[in-house]
């Protein structure tokens, strides 16, 4: 498959510069759309269905160097770590942008994007942000990350890959599972425990930056209820960690894994809630083109309009956390990202849950599917078995209850 | 209500700080009891207190006794109202005003507004539903200048304690509005008593009832009622907000101190659960009714439509943590004593005035539907 020549031929030599119109909102807004128009190619959707995983990591890889060219895949980080420290109301004006372009996900490159940086911003050190930094910027490297294990899932803390420091490095034995992207990731955000004799559990884990090419890394994909195989396990056999590659103090690990967790109900869920907002507008416009008999069901009906209005809701809450931030980029609140992300995932399920509903018996039929094609592909079985992901993964969303209970709430444990 | 400053710059803070202190007190849990108990229409001592602390004038104008402010600040007196359940006919009273304000002619607005503001009158208005039904009340021209009213007019929230009713009336092919005062005009104002004490709704009955032609508003009936109905919905979604977010802070507390099987109830993880996913829901109707109340301040062209999306979303969350509210509580929950009840009924009132569930689904899935 050839993506690299997949941009419109007669507007692919004009150069675009957004962030160089970063002071004009509108004028930011207009260069973001040109720029989507001229390079997202339009038969992308139709090419990525039922696509080999080559062809799909491949256009991937396109995708995000795309984005790199104009700047708008790391414009969310700070300058100094090669973003361009924009404000939310570009981020806004970025992902209603690329939901409105029906442009792909960069899915595989999720833990680079989110969870790496929050990771090494208020924790790595400079020689590694340099690195790992520049590494997504510019060779588009990819992560993935390396938490959960067979036996600790929820209860992440009791994790048993060991990590034993030998001179200049770490030598690494146990099983990671569930990682998302790591067949294709070039590096990992690992947790692993180097002191088994802590008094607690979380004390004596921790932060490791793993290279998934060295010598003792195997990884096994996962086949997942979808079919696809987007997440792998991944075994651990005296694999050398550079002791440089520590993340943070030995045994910090668990306080550092924390600000990784939360970079999981930021951001990510504010472009989706962008796509889904994009979405439940276009199947409404649908319905009404089509005089879909759905519109004159009164149950079927109002459970779309109250969805459209949590869905109205969520990106309420979202703007509320994402001025939050730029008034204290410290994270203000951790309560609301975990709000965020209980009301987004539980509205990701019942929606897809009733598109699936209205398909009836042919919603039922088996149908490709577009990879990388976000969680509202339109391919209803599909979108509503993925929509699991975002309530198991990032904090189950049972773990997360418990939480907002104990700590926003004040409940006794 | 967007917190801190409202765009005319009253601090919404100090006004909720204000308002809640004086309600604390003047509306107590013990004295709503009371005033239920007692079957009263109107509670005059705290209405007069409310008329005095200017709440009543915060929304007319200033060239007619008021401060001139918007729905940032009446939305605040809506929340705290609805925090202390407390009865207040504030609803209806401001609704008349803003019905001068938008369709009455110089003359009626200043015989009826600074009266109003100043709580010398209290209010009711026809109770309005998206896509209601037309109203049976008629109006025909009568003997000389004046007109007749023939028809019943149910419903009226607080109807029993208003002293100036704004009834919509057939005329014709067309709608008017009209004001009634009953106590001058020779009308009588049944209370039809509601399960929820602190309120209550009225009939209304007119044969061959003559009034002035000044009573007529003269603005665009139809544009009056859209008015009226998104100043309602706005009302009580606010209500809705600050009912459902005091029950559930007692309710929190119960749980924290309420002892069973040698711990406190809060620490048994399927309660944790039920609260973890009332504050959720507490907190994205919340954000929603805010942003109504924000785009409703500004004039914004979608403020009909998060209106009604407000009061469907908030009234059904007020009910719902109300009703579990009873159910975490116990037997205690379950008294007549306890607040809960107060609170379950004023819930599961709001999600029928002014339309219910339904109505207001349909009224943004139409709004929705027309932009599509
Ligand atoms: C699509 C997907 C992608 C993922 N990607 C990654 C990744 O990239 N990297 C990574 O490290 N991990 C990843 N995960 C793993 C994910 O973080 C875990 O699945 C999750 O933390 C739950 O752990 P578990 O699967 O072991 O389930 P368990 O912890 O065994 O939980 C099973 C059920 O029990 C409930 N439960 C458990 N403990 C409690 C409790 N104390 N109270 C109440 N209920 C409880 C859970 O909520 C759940 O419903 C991914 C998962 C999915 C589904």
């Amino acid at each position: 498959m050839s993506v690299q020549t997949a941009t419109n031929p007669s507007t692919a030599t004009r150069r675009f510069d957004p962030l160089a119109r970063k002071d004009d909102l509108d004028a930011f807004r207009a260069e973001v759309r040109a720029w989507l128009e001229a390079v997202v190619p339009a038969d992308w959707r139709a090419r990525m269905t039922g696509a080999s995983e080559a062809d799909y990591v491949a256009f991937q890889r396109w995708w995000f160097a795309e984005m790199g060219k104009v700047g708008l895949a790391t414009p969310h980080w700070p300058r100094d770590w090669g973003g361009a420290d924009i404000g939310i109301r570009h981020q806004v004006i970025i992902f209603e942008e690329i939901a409105r372009a029906q442009a792909p996900n960069p899915d595989m490159f999720v833990i680079s994007l989110y969870h790496l940086p929050a990771t090494l911003f208020g924790n790595g050190s400079k020689t590694q942000r340099d690195r790992y930094l520049t590494g997504v910027k510019e060779r588009g490297e990819v992560w993935c990350q390396g938490f959960s294990e067979p036996g600790s899932g929820s209860d992440l803390a009791s994790l048993r890959t060991r990590a034993e420091r030998k001179g200049d490095v770490y030598v690494v034995n146990g099983q990671k599972v569930w990682s998302s992207y790591g067949a294709f990731a070039d590096y990992c955000l690992l947790l692993a425990r180097t002191d088994p004799t802590a008094p607690k559990k979380q004390a004596g884990i921790s932060y490791f930056i793993l290279n998934m090419k060295a010598p003792g890394v195997t990884v096994r994909p996962i086949r997942q209820a979808t079919g696809q195989a987007e997440f792998c396990e991944i075994f651990l056999d005296n694999v050398e960690i550079p002791v440089s590659d520590l993340i943070g103090e030995e045994n910090a690990g668990w306080a550092i894994a924390q600000s990784t967790l939360s970079a999981e109900r930021g951001l990510i869920i504010f472009e989706l809630s962008e796509r889904m907002a994009r979405t439940l507008d276009a199947d409404l416009a649908d319905a009404k083109r089509t005089d879909a008999a759905w519109l004159k069901d009164d149950e079927a009906r109002r459970a779309f309009t109250r969805a459209y209005n949590d869905m109205v809701a969520l990106r309420l809450m979202i703007r509320a956390l994402m001025q939050e931030i730029e008034t204290d980029p410290h994270m203000g609140s951790t309560t609301m990202p975990t709000y965020i992300k209980v009301h987004f995932s539980e509205l990701l399920r019942r929606y897809t849950e009733f598109r699936l509903k209205l398909g009836g018996l042919s919603g039922q039929l088996r149908q490709p599917i577009i990879l990388g094609g976000g969680h509202q592909t339109g391919n209803a079985m599909h979108d509503f078995l993925l929509s699991y992901a975002w309530t198991i993964s990032g904090g189950a969303n049972e773990i997360l209850k418990t939480m907002i209970a104990e700590r926003a709430l004040g409940l006794p444990r | 209500m967007s917190d801190g400053h409202s765009t005319d710059g009253m601090d919404l803070n100090a006004l909720r700080d204000g308002v809640r202190t004086v309600l604390s007190e003047q509306a107590s849990h013990e004295k709503v009891a009371a005033f239920t108990n007692a079957e009263g229409v109107r509670d005059q001592p705290l209405w007069s207190q409310a008329a005095e602390l200017g709440w009543l004038a915060l929304f007319a104008d200033e060239a007619h006794g008021g401060l001139g402010l918007g729905p940032s600040e009446l939305a605040v007196i809506y929340e705290e109202l609805g925090r202390a359940v407390a009865p207040l006919p504030v609803l209806g009273t401001m609704l008349v005003v803003e019905a001068l304000a938008r369709g009455g002619d110089a003359d009626q607005q200043a015989a009826w507004i600074p009266r109003l503001a100043a709580g010398e009158l209290a209010g009711a208005v026809s109770m309005l539903a998206p896509g209601a039904p037309a109203p049976t009340l008629t109006l025909s021209t009568g003997p000389g200048s004046g007109v007749v009213l023939d028809g019943v007019v149910e419903n009226l929230l607080d109807g029993a304690a208003a002293d100036v009713l704004l009834l919509l009336a057939r005329e014709g092919e067309g709608l008017r509005w009209v004001l009634v005062e009953p106590a001058v005009d020779g009308v009588t104002v049944e209370k039809a008593a509601t399960v929820d004490r602190t309120r209550h709704l009225g009939v209304a009955r007119f044969e061959r009832v003559v009034l002035p032609a000044g009573r007529v508003l003269t603005g665009d009936a139809d544009e009056i009622a859209q008015a009226l109905l998104h100043h309602a919905a706005l009302a009580l979604a606010s209500d809705a907000r600050g009912g459902a977010n005091a029950i559930f802070e007692i309710t929190l507390d119960y749980l924290k101190t309420r002892e069973q099987f040698g711990k406190p109830i809060g620490s048994f993880q399927a309660l944790k659960h039920r609260c973890a996913d009332h504050k959720i829901a507490l907190v994205a109707s919340g954000v929603l009714v805010a942003e109504a109340v924000a785009k409703a301040a500004s004039g914004d062209s979608a403020a009909g439509r998060y209106a009604l999306a407000a009061k469907a979303l908030a009234s059904e969350v007020y009910a719902r943590v109300a009703q579990d509210a009873v159910q975490l509580h116990g037997g205690i929950g379950y008294t007549w004593e306890h607040p809960c009840h107060l609170y379950l009924k004023r819930a599961k009132l709001n999600e029928q005035l002014f339309g219910g569930p339904a109505a207001y689904l349909d009224g943004v899935t139409d709004l929705l539907l027309a932009a599509a």
